[in-house]
């Protein structure tokens, strides 16, 4: 084998891709030809320095500069658009006061009694909504208090409060009494006493129709809101 | 391959997205091979962008048939750079290999230095001087083998000459790379050795 024609096998030799028989060849020539080693050696070389070389960074803005070039000053999608608009506002600490804001409102709103889907020109006053506000809290409270009462275990713990607080004077008033517009009845029971209704909240009162006017602190009710019904 | 087929035909359909997209993917390759072939990063951005453009405008002229869109982008660039070169032939015309080799002598790389990222650059220099005194069909044949790792049928078909042609092309061009680059070498030892007196 000659030199010309290892040089010609050079890359197939380094890459792999030779014969066996032409391989063995090649080898063989290169056992003995010192300027022929030093050739491959130095491609080989050549090839690993391709191989480790770095590729060269191009600009940032070349992306751009092409695009401008190509296609102009690029139209966002509407995707893009409404994406590039909520971003700042889907930031923390701009989302979270907005929806509390949104929160705050629509109890406003729902506070004043207002109807968005029909407003009225009353329904802007300022005085209106105080109103409106005020009304609406009477109504909550007053739901909520009919509510409380309205529970069988706090009528019968007030009513056990009330026997145990006012056992003396019922056994000392031993009277005869008209039967409880409810039924049957047993001394000392809470059915000693008149149960009103009043706006759907039982009041327990002492009956005294035959006692002379009885001392204020023996008088005994339950009424809502904290006024007896008794004068 | 088949992103960049959908890239493409969204592409085609108008979606500009789909244009940057194809850019983000190819454009450090295209700006890497028009480095290689003119080795200066100026020239090379201006070359990528002509080369896009020119992508842009023959888009519709891709035959997936005829090979990869990477291939086929390969061609339309190596192309223009061989357009470049005749035309720019004239301004090179300036000095022979030795005038460079002993400008390379006289000026060593700046901040030489024992650190792994200088002897990089270094190293990335110097291929590129050896790069430049190959003749334009050696030189490309190298850089699409050696440096963009394209197989010899791509590269066939990206030249437009038969893969025999091709394979004696790179191995020509690698012997050639081989002495040039030696040749440098020995150059640079005395050199620095007369500057360490």
């Amino acid at each position: 084998m000659t030199h010309l024609e290892i040089e010609n096998l050079a890359s197939d030799y380094l890459e792999g891709l030779l014969d066996p028989s032409l391989r063995v060849a090649v080898e063989a020539h290169l056992a003995g030809c010192v300027a022929c080693r030093e050739l491959l050696g130095d491609v080989r070389q050549a090839l690993e320095l391709c191989r480790v070389a770095e590729d060269a960074e191009p600009k940032p803005w070349l992306i751009s500069k092409i695009l401008l070039a190509t296609i102009g000053q690029r139209q966002p999608t509407w995707r893009e658009r409404i994406a590039a608009f909520l971003h700042p506002l889907l930031q923390p600490r701009v989302a979270y006061p907005i929806a509390m804001t949104v929160f705050t409102f629509s109890i406003i709103v729902n506070a004043a009694g207002l109807n968005l889907r029909s407003l009225r020109f009353e329904d802007l006053n300022p005085r209106t909504w105080l109103d409106r506000a005020n009304r609406q809290g009477h109504l909550m409270y007053a739901h909520a208090e009919k509510f409380y009462y309205d529970l069988r275990v706090v009528y019968e713990i007030e009513s056990r409060f009330q026997q145990l607080r006012g056992q003396p004077q019922v056994q000392e008033e031993e009277t005869p009494k008209p039967a409880a517009p409810g039924g049957g009845s047993s001394e000392g029971s809470p059915s000693d006493q008149t149960m009103a209704s009043d706006g759907g909240a039982w009041v327990v009162v002492a009956d005294r129709s035959e006692q002379p006017p009885p001392a204020a602190s023996t008088q005994i009710g339950f009424t809502r809101a904290g006024r007896s019904l008794i004068p | 391959m088949d992103q960049d087929l959908q890239l493409l035909e969204r592409c085609l359909a108008g979606e500009n997205s789909a244009w940057e997209g194809l850019l983000r993917v190819y454009t450090r390759k295209i700006y890497n091979l028009c480095y290689r072939f003119t080795g200066r990063a100026e020239e090379a951005e201006d070359l990528t962008q002509e080369v896009f453009i020119k992508i842009f405008q023959t888009l519709r002229s891709y035959d997936a048939a005829q090979g990869s869109f990477s291939t086929w982008l390969h061609r339309v660039a190596r192309n223009h750079l061989v357009d470049h070169y005749r035309r720019t032939k004239k301004d090179r015309m300036t000095g022979s290999i030795e005038d460079d080799l002993d400008t390379l002598v006289e000026r060593p790389s700046p901040g030489a230095g024992p650190t792994g990222h200088v002897e990089a650059r270094e190293r990335k220099e110097q291929l590129q001087r050896a790069l430049d005194r190959l003749s334009p069909d050696l030189r490309e044949a190298v850089i699409l083998r050696d440096l963009h790792d394209l197989d010899y049928l791509e590269i066939s078909q990206v030249l437009g000459v038969p893969q025999g042609t091709v394979k004696s092309r790179i191995n020509r061009g690698r012997l050639e790379l081989a002495r040039v680059l030696k040749r440098m070498e020995g150059m640079r030892g005395p050199a620095e050795a007369g500057s360490e007196l």
